[in-house]
């Protein structure tokens, strides 16, 4: 039987690759790269990228409907017919709408999922009269993206790629591209560095993979970079080295922000987080006299106090004018190949389909002529709030492509939480950690067996096309969705057979992507930037003559010291933190199911400075005990100069969030994922 | 004259990804390519040389091993006898054992994949650039030029001593 090739987005981090799954008989035998268009990747893969033909053909995919029959957590089901799934879910809807009310009902969408299907998860959710709607990304992007909206009007990436490769500065800061993207780094980061004579600066209290290029790593204490930035802000001001031309046409709130920062000296950030005042100062100067492209991640977006420093660093490259032109980038940067997807759908507890606020009356009614169907008009819980209430105010969960039995943090509470509600449907492509939990499993489709639209970190918008049959009874979700409506009763707004249908009514909701059209996407596979209004290339370079605020004006905002929630003390006298290796994603649900990413990247550690093992009395390989105010895990230690003293770090897609913190900001209800207060111990073997 | 085409290996762009192991695993079942990683954080990827004067080649006692049209060392599985003299002879250690096919295993420049006018599976993946396949001179001659463009805007920018150091 001929080989077909079929072109694919990857379905891993949001680079946006491209590649053809190469299908013979609906069966995906392997990958080929693209040569062949102009894609962001050039052709490249990571391992990642290249390995994912392997999870696909996993024989642990689920096949059919699953219905718990052991206690919840146990993994103990039956399998049912999807009739009787679709009935037993539409009942029990009915039951807890009626006892307490639509708003005992959550919904999570998912990054992992395509733009059509975050569309109809909403649509569904919003359907059934709950705002209860949010999805995982609520950890990833949650301190940048609202802080960016607050100055910016907008969060998204300001420039292209390409520009990256026009920067005179590379910053790095609490994000490891060369591990997590790879591709971009590769061809867009190195290039600027190895080929146009760009200079690199790192801030992470660790080595990355890409630190050889540094001229400069400064390494913070994990959840004290906020009083790096604030010192930077000092410097630039103090020493007047602030773009002053930008500053007084560009933005409002300079006297408010300097007044603000007037006493963060470096002196002052070298106490609190072990950097040198003089690197400060050198960073500082760096960005107020170089073209600067700067990236953070969730180094930076995963700390309660990660708004404060997202607004602190927004403020920053607004006052040295590094936005808004050519050879600059800075804007939020999903983990996966669709949290834009969520995002851009509006995926949140506030939101409508349009961006705007659930409490616009004037939004929601437009929303509601489109639809055709009434929507609530109160703020729903997000993301941990749900984990909370799980029990009290919310009792049924309805989770599509998620695991947070792993990725929220604290997993030990969690998992105590998800036993409480009375009814948990997971729809997913593997029985993950959650769906042990669930009443209810539906098998969902892969990326690569259904056609769909993602969103690339830098606002590409490109279809991925299906290569493959689902196994066994699996279905796309789009498809579960829409059946799943018909059995509620809601079949009529739900009239969908193809995602293009699905996609052609986003064109008319949701204006930014209005040319963004199935057949606009299938004759340029290298897509479009949004906000693509019209069928084109979409735009570019965001804010060039203005910014996306009430005023057009960058809102300059004061920030204030705020320490993390929990610091190293005497009885846990060491910060933990946490990383991702390139061979695994996220919670490991697909990369654990690749063999060879599973084979080389095997096991999780910790990584532990010399000083510190040797006060310690640990050696390298010893088994140790990682612990915390919420548990402990046990993993070998490597010691290694690689981490700062007074550091240890593990790897995050294993048991890390057994450690984490379930304390969230009050503002962006973003959790502390990154620096907690810990100890260490050898245990014998 | 023959050209000679070869993957060149750049260290200085290698970040250690290992596509290029998984792409090549992806092609022939085992990777043929290594990524060899350092305590500095430095890695070095190591494939055959496909050395102008092989060795292996030279001592391969049934001829299983010969040069093909592009200049790569490649083997013909139905000759070769396992008894890995050429692995003996290779300076680098590159010729393994097949445990199942109980043969010689080595990289062939992904013989297949250039005959339907394919980049070598882990040229293809490699993110970084770190491998870059084509006629050996070419590929020297770019890198010198490289090389020479950076030491002159070095040069320009004052920093003598800083020029572009090449591993
Ligand atoms: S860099 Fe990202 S998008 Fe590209 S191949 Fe790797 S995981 Fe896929
Ligand atoms: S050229 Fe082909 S066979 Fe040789 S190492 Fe690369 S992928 Fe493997
Ligand atoms: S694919 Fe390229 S960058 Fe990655 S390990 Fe191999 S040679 Fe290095």
């Amino acid at each position: 039987m001929a080989e077909k090739l079929v072109p694919v987005v990857c379905p891993w981090c949001s680079v946006g690759c491209r590649f053809y799954a190469v299908s013979v008989n609906g069966y995906i035998r392997k990958i080929e790269f693209d040569y062949d268009h102009p894609t962001v990747n050039r052709g490249k893969l990571c391992p990642k990228g290249v390995a994912s033909y392997q999870f696909i053909n996993s024989p642990q995919r689920l096949k059919k409907p699953l219905k718990r029959v052991g206690e919840r957590g146990e993994g103990k089901f039956k399998e049912i017919s999807w009739d009787e799934a679709y009935r037993i879910i539409a009942e029990k809807i009915k039951e807890i709408k009626e006892t307490y009310g639509p708003e005992a009902i959550a919904f999570l969408a998912s990054e992992k999922i395509t733009f059509e299907e975050n569309y109809l998860v909403h649509k569904l959710s919003k359907a059934l009269g709950t705002n209860n709607l949010d999805f995982p990304g609520r950890y990833c992007q949650y301190s940048n993206s609202p802080a960016r909206t607050a100055i910016f009007g907008s969060s998204a990436a300001t420039n292209p790629f390409e520009d990256v490769e026009k920067a005179e500065l590379i910053v790095i800061w609490g994000h490891n591209p060369a591990e997590t993207a790879p591709v971009f780094f590769g061809q867009y980061i190195e290039k600027a560095i190895l080929d146009n004579g760009a200079e690199m600066v790192v801030i992470d209290p660790r080595s990355t993979r890409g630190h050889k290029y540094a001229s400069l790593h400064i390494k913070p204490y994990p959840g004290t970079d906020l009083a790096i930035a604030l010192a930077m802000l000092n410097v630039v001001i103090s020493e007047e080295l602030y773009d002053k031309e930008f500053v007084q046409e560009r933005t409002v709130g300079f006297k408010d922000l300097k007044e603000a920062v007037k006493d963060y000296t470096p002196e002052w950030a070298e106490k609190v987080s072990g950097v040198p005042s003089e690197d400060i100062r050198k960073v500082a100067r760096l960005i107020a006299g170089k073209k600067t492209a700067l990236f953070v991640n969730e180094g930076m977006n995963q700390h309660v106090n990660g708004f404060e420093l997202a607004l602190a660093i927004a403020n920053l490259i607004a006052i040295t004018g590094n936005i808004g032109k050519e050879g600059v980038w800075s804007g939020v940067f999903p983990g996966a190949q669709c949290g834009f997807c969520a995002a851009m759908s509006g995926i949140a507890p506030n939101k409508l389909p349009t961006g705007k606020l659930v409490t616009d009356d004037a939004a929601r009614a437009e929303v509601e002529r489109l639809w055709g169907f009434e929507i609530p008009d109160w703020v729903g819980l997000d993301l941990t709030n749900m984990i909370k209430e799980m029990g009290a105010k919310i009792r049924m969960m309805y989770i599509v492509g998620g695991n947070i039995a792993k990725s929220a943090p604290n997993s030990r509470w969690v998992r105590e939480q998800l036993k409480k509600l009375e009814f948990l449907v997971v729809q997913d492509i593997f029985l993950t950690e959650t769906a042990e939990y669930a009443d209810i499993v539906l098998p969902a489709a892969t990326w690569f067996e259904k056609t769909g639209t993602a969103i690339s970190a830098e606002r590409r918008v490109q279809r991925t096309y299906k290569a493959a049959e689902a196994p066994g009874e699996a279905k796309p979700d789009w498809l579960i969705m829409v059946e799943l409506a018909k059995e509620l009763g809601l079949g009529e707004f739900f009239k969908y057979e193809h995602p293009d249908e699905i996609l052609r009514e986003i064109n008319s909701v949701i204006p930014l992507f209005k040319g963004a059209t199935p057949e606009y996407l299938a004759e340029h596979p290298e897509g479009c930037f949004f906000p693509c209004s019209e069928p084109g290339e979409g735009t570019k370079v965001l804010f060039k003559s203005a910014f996306k605020t009430s005023d057009g004006k960058a809102h300059l905002q004061p920030v204030k010291w705020r320490e993390p929630p929990e610091m190293p003390d005497e009885e846990y006298p060491l910060w933990l933190t946490n990383f991702r290796l390139v061979g695994h994603w996220h919670t490991m649900t697909m990369s654990e199911k690749s063999p060879s990413l599973e084979k080389r990247w095997p096991d999780e550690y910790v990584m532990i400075n010399p000083i510190d093992a040797e006060k310690y009395g640990i050696r390298n390989g010893d088994l140790v005990k990682v612990e915390t105010r919420r548990g402990s895990v046990l993993v070998k230690a490597e010691v290694t100069e690689h981490v700062r003293e007074g550091v240890i770090a593990m790897p995050w897609h294993w048991q890390m969030n057994f450690l984490t913190l379930n304390e969230t900001h009050e503002k962006t209800k973003m959790a502390e994922l990154k620096a907690v207060a810990a100890r260490i111990s050898r245990v014998e073997e | 004259m023959e050209m000679s085409k070869k993957i060149f290996l750049d260290y200085k762009r290698c970040i250690g990804c290992r596509a290029c192991e998984v792409a090549c695993e992806m092609t022939h079942g085992e990777a043929r390519i290594r990524v060899f990683e350092f305590p500095d954080l430095f890695t070095v990827p190591f494939n055959c040389r496909h050395c102008e004067k092989a060795p292996c080649l030279n001592v391969c006692p049934t001829g299983a091993l010969f040069r093909d049209e592009d200049g790569a060392v490649a083997f013909d599985p139905l000759k070769c006898i396992g008894c890995l003299m050429c692995a003996v002879a290779c300076p680098f250690g590159i010729p393994k054992l097949d445990d199942e096919n109980k043969i010689m295993d080595k990289c062939d420049l992904c013989a297949d994949r250039r005959a339907e006018g394919k980049l070598p599976a882990c040229v293809s993946a490699c993110p970084t650039e770190a491998l870059s396949y084509g006629d050996i001179n070419e590929v020297l001659w770019n890198r010198e030029g490289k090389i020479v463009a950076n030491l002159k805007s070095s040069a320009e920018k004052g920093e003598g001593e800083k020029a572009y150091i090449v591993l």
